[in-house]
Formats: C-alpha cells, structure tokens, sequence
C-alpha cells in the first residue's frame, strides 16, 4: 500500500489555512435577511402573554412568528416533545418563544426588544435526585401523549429513560461479601466549545425548504425540520457547509427550523439566523451532568464478586438522543474488569435546563471516571498495587459481558496494558512520582464504533480524477478529507489530490447517518471501498478491450491502467474514462454500508435501546501530574495513550484525534464546567469565564496504536476519532488523588478544589 | 461618537480640555474597545494616542521612567533590567499574546480594574504616576491615584504620560506570582507582587507587597511591610506577614473564585514570594523546596 498508512496533507487544509473555505456562517447569499430568536428569560414559568404587534411595526421586520403561527405538532430524535416555539410553557432559560427577521440583525434585534413577553415564572427543578423523586414538579405532565419515533420505551414522570439490568444473584453475592466499597461521583456539564457558532440560512420556494448549514449529521436536520413544520422530509433540502467544529453539538437541528419558518413567514427570502457565543452556550446540547452512585462487594481475598452501579444523568428539559444513550451505563458499569454479578439502573431526568446531548464520548466519560476512580479506591483500601489489580480483573478474551455480548478479542486489552508498560514501565513511574505533590495513574476501556448507515458514490472523471458523492461530513477530524479521500485514491490507485470528496447534500446523496461515534471513515470509506471495486470492475472491463488482454490481467496503479508485467505500454485512468462514455457509458460505482449490532440478550435488561457494542476498541491510559502546593493547579506532565485502532488510515488524522480526545478529556478533567446555578441558569455563559485549557495546558500525548484489523472495515479500519476522550478524567482524577492524598470526588478538578482538599487535610491531620 | 486623530501630546491634551468626560483615550484598546461593545462606556469623542513615540519610551539612567504608551511586550521581555523582574513577569501574564502586543502599561494603570496585572508589581516599585494637562502637569503616586473599581483620579482632561519607579538597590529582589485556572489568557483570582531589599547582615531593610484580586483595588499591605522590616526571613515572620495581609484584604465570591480560596492562597503565596525574593537578592532563603 502506498497512500493507506502514509501522511498527507489533508484536502481541506489549505482553504482553511488561506481563510478561503465557506464556513456555514460565511455563507451569504443574495437578498439574505436576518433574523433573531426571542429566547426564554427563565428556567421554568407560564406564558401569560406575548404580543409582537410592536415587533411587526418596527423598520425592515420582514416577519415575526411564534407558536401561534406555526403547526402545533412536536418533535424531537427519539421522543417528539418538543415544540417549534415555547406555546405556554417554557422549560429552560433560552428556549426559543419568538423570531424575527428584518433586513439587518440590528432591526431584527431592535424589534426583539419591543416585543411584551410575561411569563408567571415556576420553581425550576435543577437537582437531579430531587427530579427523580415524588416531591418534584413534573416538567412535563403530558409526558403520556408524546410519541416516540422508534418505539415506546420506559419513561414517566421526570424520569426521560430509564435502563435497569437486575440480573438473579446480585444481592446474594453482596450478602456474601467479606467488605463493600461505596463511592458517588458527582460531574458537571461540558460545553462542546467548537469554533464556529451554529447558524443556517434557510430558503423557502416551490413548497420547499433549502437550508444552508455547517452541520455534522444533515439528514437529521432534514427530519427535524420535516416533523416540526408537519411536512416530508423529502421537502427538505440541506447542503453542507465546511464546519468550524462540532463535538456532537451538531448532530440534531437547532436553529434550522426557525430559519425555515421565518424564510416562509417572510414570502421566500433567505434568512440567516447565527447564535450569539452566550445563545450558543445556554442552549447547547452539553455533556450530561451525572451522579454516579457506585458499590463493589469483595471476597476474603479481595476479589470484585458484586457490582452495583446506579447513574443519574440530567436529560434537561427536553430529550435529544440521550433516552436512546441510557444504556451505555449497562455496557460500562464495569468498565473493562471483572465485577461479579451486576446489578445497573440508569436514570435520565428532565430538569429545567438546556437538553443535553452528545458531546464526544457520551455517558462513557463520567461511566468510566466513576468506575476508575472506583478501582484506585478499592485498591487502596487492600493495599493492592493498581495496576496488577486491574490487570488481576482484566477482561479476557471470549468475555460474556453483562448483556451476552461476547468480546473474542478482549484480549487486545492486555496487550494495550503492555504497550503502554513499555514507554512507560508502572513500577518506574511510581517510583517517579513517589514525592509529594506528584501523582501517577492508569485506566482502561472499551468503547463503540457506531454502525449507522452510509454510502457513496463513486465516479472516474474523463480527466482521470476521482469524485466521491456522499453526504458525509468533515466535523473537522479529517475523516472524509483524509480518511476516505486515502482510502479511495488506494483503491483506485491515484495519489489524494486526484481524489475529491462532494459537500453534503441530502438531495443528491444518499442518507449518511452524519460524523458521530468514529463511524465516517470505517462506514462511508466501507461503502466508498466497495463502490470503487465497482468502479474497478468497469475501468477493467473497458482496458481489456482497448488492450486486448483479459481483465483479470488489468492492473491499476500510480494512475494508470496496463496489462500485468508492462506498465510502459498502458492507458492512462483519462483515457480509459473517456473511452466508457463514449462507448458503453461513464463508469461511476455504488456503495452502501452499515454494521450490524453483535449479538446480545434482549432479555437482560429493560430499556437497552442501544442493545451492544458494535466494533469494539480497547483503551489503556497513563497519565503524571504535579499538583502545586500553593495554588493547587494541576499540571499534567505526561499522557500515554495505547489504543487499538484496526488500520491506520491516515497517521496525522489518527494522531491528531488522539491528541484532540486528550485535549477534551483534560479540559472535563481539571477547567471546564458549565455549572447550573440553584435557580437553573448557567453561570459560565462566554468563554471568558468558562475556561477552556490552552496548548500550554496540554502535554504531548504519547500514542501507541494498536492494528488488528477488522475484516469488515475498509483495509481494516475501527473507529478511532471518538474514544480517546474516555479516559481523562479517570487517570488525572486518580493521579491527583495519588499526588495530594486526599479524595476528590468531583469534576473538574480545579486549583480551588484541589488546595481546599489540601487544606482540610492538613486541618485534620492538626486536629 | 467621533474619532479624533492626533499627532502630538499636545494635540491629545487639546481634545481632552475640549470634550472633558466626553472624551476617551484609546491607547492599545485591549480593554477600550470591548467595553465599548459591552456599552458599558460611551465616549462622544475617542482620542487614538498610541502613535504618540514620546510616551513609548524608557528611561533607564538612575530611576526608572517609562512612557505610558510602552507595551506589555516590551515591558515582558525585560526592557527596565534585572531590578524589575516582577514588572516583567506581570506584563507577561497580561491576557494573551496579542494582548500584550498592544496593550500598554497606561492603560493598565487608567483602567483600574482590580485585577490588572501590572499594578501590584508598580506598587512595589513605589510608582509614581506624571499626569499633564494643557495647564500644566503633576506627579501622583499610584497608590493615591486608584480610588476604586475602574476609578482613579485622572481628571478628565489629563493624559497619564509616565511612569517612575523607585531606583534598584543592591540585595534586593522582586516577584510578581499570579493565580489563576490555567496557564495562561487569564484574569488574576490573586496577584501578589513583592520587593524586598536586604542589608550586609540578611535583615530585611526595605519591604513591599502589593496585592491584585483581594479587593476593590490593587493594594499595598503597610501592615506586612512594617513586620518585614528589620528582621531576617523566617517561617513564623511569614506566618505573620500572611495574617497581616489578610488581615488587610477583603476579597470576594466571583465565578473565577471564592473568596474562601483567595484567603488559602495568601500563605503559600506569601512564602513563594519570599522565598523567591530572597534568590534574587542572593541571599539565604529560608522557604522550604515545595513553595519555591
């Protein structure tokens, strides 16, 4: 293989760098006009009145609209509740009430001002145990008449999904125990922090809808805007733009469908509404907050012989994909070890906040924080070496996980713990970092690559260029502009700037299930791998006639097409191109590509919507800090990662995933938190006072990838983009532990909450 | 609101005699500019002065004086020497490059904001701030010129132009250490700036420590100042300095911070600071490893 496992540049790269690629907020086309949403002021209340006769009146208001003006239905990914426009209620602080669209965003801002909105504020339900319990307020006392879109799943009252596995032998097994650990970690939320604020330009004509958005998962947008405006999808037109970022926040519809309305509502102009960075921050769909209540029983011997593992998680005020993502917890609650019989109930509950969403590595990274720190706890309590207690309870291959999923290759597992024991030997970085205020640690995981369907089409050009037709996106990661622009220009023999990759568009590509989960390279470049042997199969058939040999003797390579043993004699890819079209037609291939769920035991558990694990990939994480007794800041001075991968598509791609994940995974450790206030409002609400770590906060991650390729995936391939956020909070939180000696329990670990744990330490220890 | 283009001093004190409070100087605009878009100021009239080359200098023979328009940048790499270090340390933490790039040592000073860098280090070097009007000009020290939370005493028709600073001394050593959640581009939640000047025998002759973030504005502590004097460091002195200097802040719950955490950072910050001031001063330190 010459371009699969190489570097280059990616595609995309010099555009960026040259300030010429269209972001969805460049995006302008002619006439556009501009609109703005009148949000909710409050977490919780009634609406008592709303009169936007002002807002009509004012100059250049092209359109103003609420609930009254668009059909009553609601919508929503896996449970249609929510509505366009707050109707009486509202639920959370920027719920969208009202829009207006004016010629310019200052007249539209203007009017927004003059519109009389009166709510009869409610108490806000913010706590999560208090959501759950019988004494809360319920936030949605309809909950009985929303429709879910895949099927009915357990639900009611605050609770927006719940997953509970209680297996036979739980209790009896903790009755046996010689001693019972006990742990609750409590997280805050993370706010994806891409570059680009969401925004769309929407245009309505002919009974249709363009919409123009810089958008992870396009047809999900198509589908939202189709239930929220009571129309088919197929009415729906989105085209991609190049993204400044996602994360997961852009995976649902936000704006777009308000865009929609108001073009509509304004007679088919083209209309751009773009969050503000506080707009973007309160109603983003954050990494869950959670409460993680976690209880393992040990035998004599110290062995794990029963597990509990109980998570409630905020959902906000409305669900996103989150009901479906309760189950992680089932998949996780042991993390990568052997437990015993397990008993896990997760909860997602509604509160009067922003919904929550799938910000990278969703449920795992607080799943796996409780669970590790759940270890380093255990073990320190026996007196047992971490390591070797892991490596004691390490899964092993053939692993029946808790819903009958078999994992055959749990074993990479190990050998993941032996690559990162050869950068860095455990006994030797123990004894590194024995002094105070110097800490090490080391966990471990699995996670999904998600399987949702793709595909692509791929055509040779008369110029001899490759074009790939897919509405597949570049959420930044490089996965189309390397990795299946790599993937194809192997196939077909041709170097990656003879390959082009279309931006999406849900009219001319098929339905792509958009950048989430790691899934675009292995998916989309598996269905791009079997559209290019179509492809092949063509450019074989027509060089066999043209060179008069058989096509099984036709070789393709370096862009250009011979016979087998005389290269100098052949066509090149150009010719045999022009030749088809005028002679049997332009040579263009198919593909389509999905992976299905491994098996599992329906029976095992109510509510496992997300069934198993599809495409697992091992993890094992290493990482030092040196805490400063003085301020209490933490700096992490060395991170390890061994990851099992599959195939390296793209080196850079994989690395720079590797060293992003880390970089998110470090900012959930020790910076960042959207924390919500007791009356429900965000209190970090710009990125001046939600702190995001800088490139001087962040070492250079060591990586090891591990290959053990996947027959199913293109050259092998898993997912990689996704996981390596798993694991920062696990190994920082428990390197600090090790540092200072005192347990934090809570994310992130600020100075403030490191030099506090300090400080009451040195006060009991005087005590 | 109008701009006013000046080519001279003399020009800029001009405009602000003309449109008094109405009038905004703009220097490197790194605090000018957003407040303006946060509408938290309003000025009919901004006076662009960062062309001015005659506040942009520094003067380096006996006392220090440093025109206000000179940058963080140049103030970062070291331009007033080795006695001067916890100035550059300060103007190296201000915001980010780019700040500092452009950001000036004035308008650090005419901000006032409780939290600016430069002052606790300034404090230390006794700073003392020239102001000229068209009628004339005057010297006022920093200390009497922050009045409280973005208020000084600059009359509205005043340009701050220089800075002067105290001398260096021998065996004498200066810091500037700053908290806050992340490396760097952050918002002091304390800064404490410290100068100690030492005789032949390690006594402490001379000693200043001025502190960001702990209340309405950067402040000297005279109380931990008269303790130092005249006695050798040691750890029970600098657990008297810290009581002495939280005995003389007030800080406050923000979303950087609590005031709780500002109070447990006074000590060890304390301790640092001395320790490090007595490195540079070259004489003995008794500060223990783990806060150097």
């Amino acid at each position: 293989m010459t371009i699969v496992g190489e570097r280059f540049r990616r595609t995309d790269g010099e555009p960026k760098a040259r300030g010429e690629a269209i972001f969805g907020v460049d995006y302008l086309p002619q006439g556009t006009i501009h609109a703005v949403l009148l949000r909710s002021p409050v977490p919780s209340g009634r609406i008592v009145g709303l009169d936007v006769s002002a807002a009509k009146a004012m100059p250049g208001v092209r359109a103003v609209i609420s609930a009254a003006d668009v059909p009553d239905t609601r919508a929503g990914w896996v449970l249609r509740e929510q509505p366009l426009f707050a109707r009486d209620r509202v639920r959370y602080e920027g719920e969208p009430v009202a829009g207006i669209a004016a010629d310019t965003l200052e007249q539209a801002r203007e009017a927004r001002d003059t519109i009389r909105l009166e709510i009869e504020e409610t108490p806000a339900v913010v706590d999560l145990d208090y959501a759950l319990s019988e004494d809360s307020p319920v936030l949605h006392p309809e909950w009985e008449s929303y429709v879910p879109t895949l099927g009915e799943y357990p639900r009611g009252r605050n609770v927006a999904a719940e997953c509970i596995s209680d297996p036979e032998g739980v209790e009896e097994a903790f009755e046996a125990a010689e001693r019972i650990i006990e742990d609750e970690y409590r997280v805050q939320r993370q706010y994806q922090a891409y570059i680009e604020p969401k925004g769309a330009v929407a245009i309505y004509q002919g009974g249709r809808y363009e919409v123009h958005t810089a958008h992870q998962f396009p047809f999900n947008v198509r589908d939202r805007i189709a239930q929220y405006l009571d129309i088919r999808p197929s009415q729906v037109r989105v085209i991609g733009h190049t993204i400044g970022g996602g994360f997961g926040a852009k995976l649902d519809a936000s704006i777009e469908p308000h865009a929609c309305a108001l073009s509509r509502a304004a007679g088919g102009l083209p209309v751009k509404i773009v969050n503000t960075r506080t707009e973007d921050m309160i109603t983003c769909p954050s990494r869950e907050d959670a409460i993680t209540r976690i209880r393992t029983g040990l035998d004599k011997d110290g062995n794990m012989i029963a597990r509990e593992l109980v998570v409630i998680a905020g959902n906000g005020a409305y669900s996103g994909e989150m009901p479906w993502l309760a189950s992680i917890a089932l998949h996780c609650a042991r993390g990568v070890y052997r437990a015993g019989p397990t008993r896990v109930k997760s909860f997602l509950v509604y509160t009067n906040t922003a919904p929550t969403g799938a910000f990278r590595g969703v449920n795992g990274v607080y799943l796996y924080h409780a669970v590790e720190r759940h270890m380093d706890h255990i073990a320190s309590v026996l007196g047992r070496d971490r390591r070797e207690y892991r490596l004691q309870h390490l899964f092993e291959p053939g692993e029946v996980l808790l819903n009958d999923q078999v994992l055959d290759d749990a074993g990479i597992l190990g050998e993941a713990f032996d690559a990162v024991e050869e950068a860095a030997p455990w006994e030797e970085r123990l004894a590194a970092t024995a002094g105070p205020m110097k800490g090490v640690a080391i966990g471990a995981a699995w996670w999904v690559t998600n399987p949702m369907p793709g595909t692509a089409t791929v055509k040779l050009n008369e110029d001899g260029t490759i074009g790939v037709i897919t509405a597949a996106t570049d959420n930044g990661s490089g996965a189309v502009n390397l990795g299946i622009t790599q993937i194809v220009a192997e196939k077909l023999g041709v170097q990656p700037e003879d390959v082009y990759v279309t931006m999406p568009d849900t009219d001319a590509a098929g339905f792509d299930a958009g950048s989430q989960g790691s899934r675009t390279t292995r998916i989309v470049g598996k269905a791009a791998s079997i559209a290019s042997d179509e492809v092949i199969g063509k450019i074989k058939q027509t060089a066999s006639e043209l060179l008069e040999a058989a096509p099984s003797d036709i070789v393709i390579a370096d862009g250009k097409v011979f016979v087998a043993g005389s290269p100098d004699s052949g066509l090149t890819l150009g010719d045999v191109a022009m030749a088809a079209t005028w002679s049997v037609g332009p040579i263009q291939g198919t593909g389509s590509f999905l992976t299905p769920f491994p098996d599992f035991n329906p029976g095992c558990a109510t509510g496992l919507m997300f069934p198993s694990f599809p495409t697992p990939t091992y993890h094992v994480h290493l990482a030092e800090v040196e805490v400063d007794p003085v301020t209490g800041a933490v700096k992490v001075t060395r991170y390890v990662v061994a990851q099992e991968v599959g195939k390296v598509i793209s080196p850079n791609g994989v690395y720079g995933q590797v060293s992003g994940g880390v970089t998110q995974g470090i900012g959930y450790a020790l910076y960042e938190s959207l924390r919500i206030g007791e009356d429900g409002r965000y209190q970090e609400r710009n990125l001046e006072n939600y702190r995001l770590p800088l490139a001087v906060d962040i070492p250079r991650v060591e990586f090891s990838p591990l290959e053990h390729p996947d027959p199913d995936g293109p050259f092998g391939a898993k997912g990689v983009g996704e996981n390596s956020v798993l694991l920062g909070a696990a190994v920082i939180a428990n390197a600090v532990v090790d540092a200072i000696g005192v347990p934090i329990d809570r994310l992130p670990i600020t100075p403030e909450v490191v030099l506090k744990a300090i400080a009451a330490k040195h006060s009991a220890a005087v005590a | 609101m109008k701009v006013r283009r000046v080519t001279t001093t003399e020009q800029a004190l001009e405009a602000l005699a003309e449109h008094g409070s109405a009038a905004q100087p703009l220097a490197g605009g790194t605090d000018v500019m957003v407040q303006l878009s946060r509408n938290e100021i309003s000025p009919d009239v901004l006076v662009p002065i960062n062309d001015l080359a005659e506040l942009s200098t520094v003067e380096t023979n006996g006392g220090v004086r440093v025109g206000a328009l000179v940058t963080h940048e140049t103030l970062a790499k070291g331009a007033l020497g080795s006695g001067y270090r916890s100035i550059a340390e300060a103007a190296h933490t201000v915001g980010g490059w780019q700040t500092q790039a452009v950001g000036t040592l004035g308008g650090n000073i005419c901000n006032a904001s409780p939290a600016a860098d430069t002052l606790p280090p300034l404090l230390v070097h006794d700073a003392e701030l020239e102001l000229r009007s068209s009628g004339g000009s005057r010297t006022l020290g920093l200390e009497e010129f922050l009045v409280g939370r973005r208020q000084t005493r600059r009359a509205p028709d005043e340009l701050l132009v220089s800075v002067g600073l105290t001398p260096g001394a021998p065996r004498s050593g200066d810091v500037y250490l700053k908290v806050g959640r992340r490396s760097a581009v952050e918002v002091a939640i304390v800064g404490l700036a410290m100068r100690l000047v030492f005789d032949r025998n390690e006594i402490v002759s001379k000693a200043r420590i001025a502190l960001a973030s702990v209340a309405a504005v950067p402040l000297r502590v005279r109380a931990a100042e008269t303790l130092l004097e005249g006695e050798a460091l040691d750890g029970h002195l600098l657990d008297e300095v810290s009581a002495a200097v939280l005995g003389a802040t007030s800080p406050i719950d923000d979303l950087r911070a609590s005031a709780t955490y500002r109070r447990l950072l006074v000590p060890g910050l304390v301790r640092r600071a001395a320790g490090v001031c007595a490195r540079r001063a070259g004489v003995s330190s008794p500060v223990e490893e783990a806060y150097q």
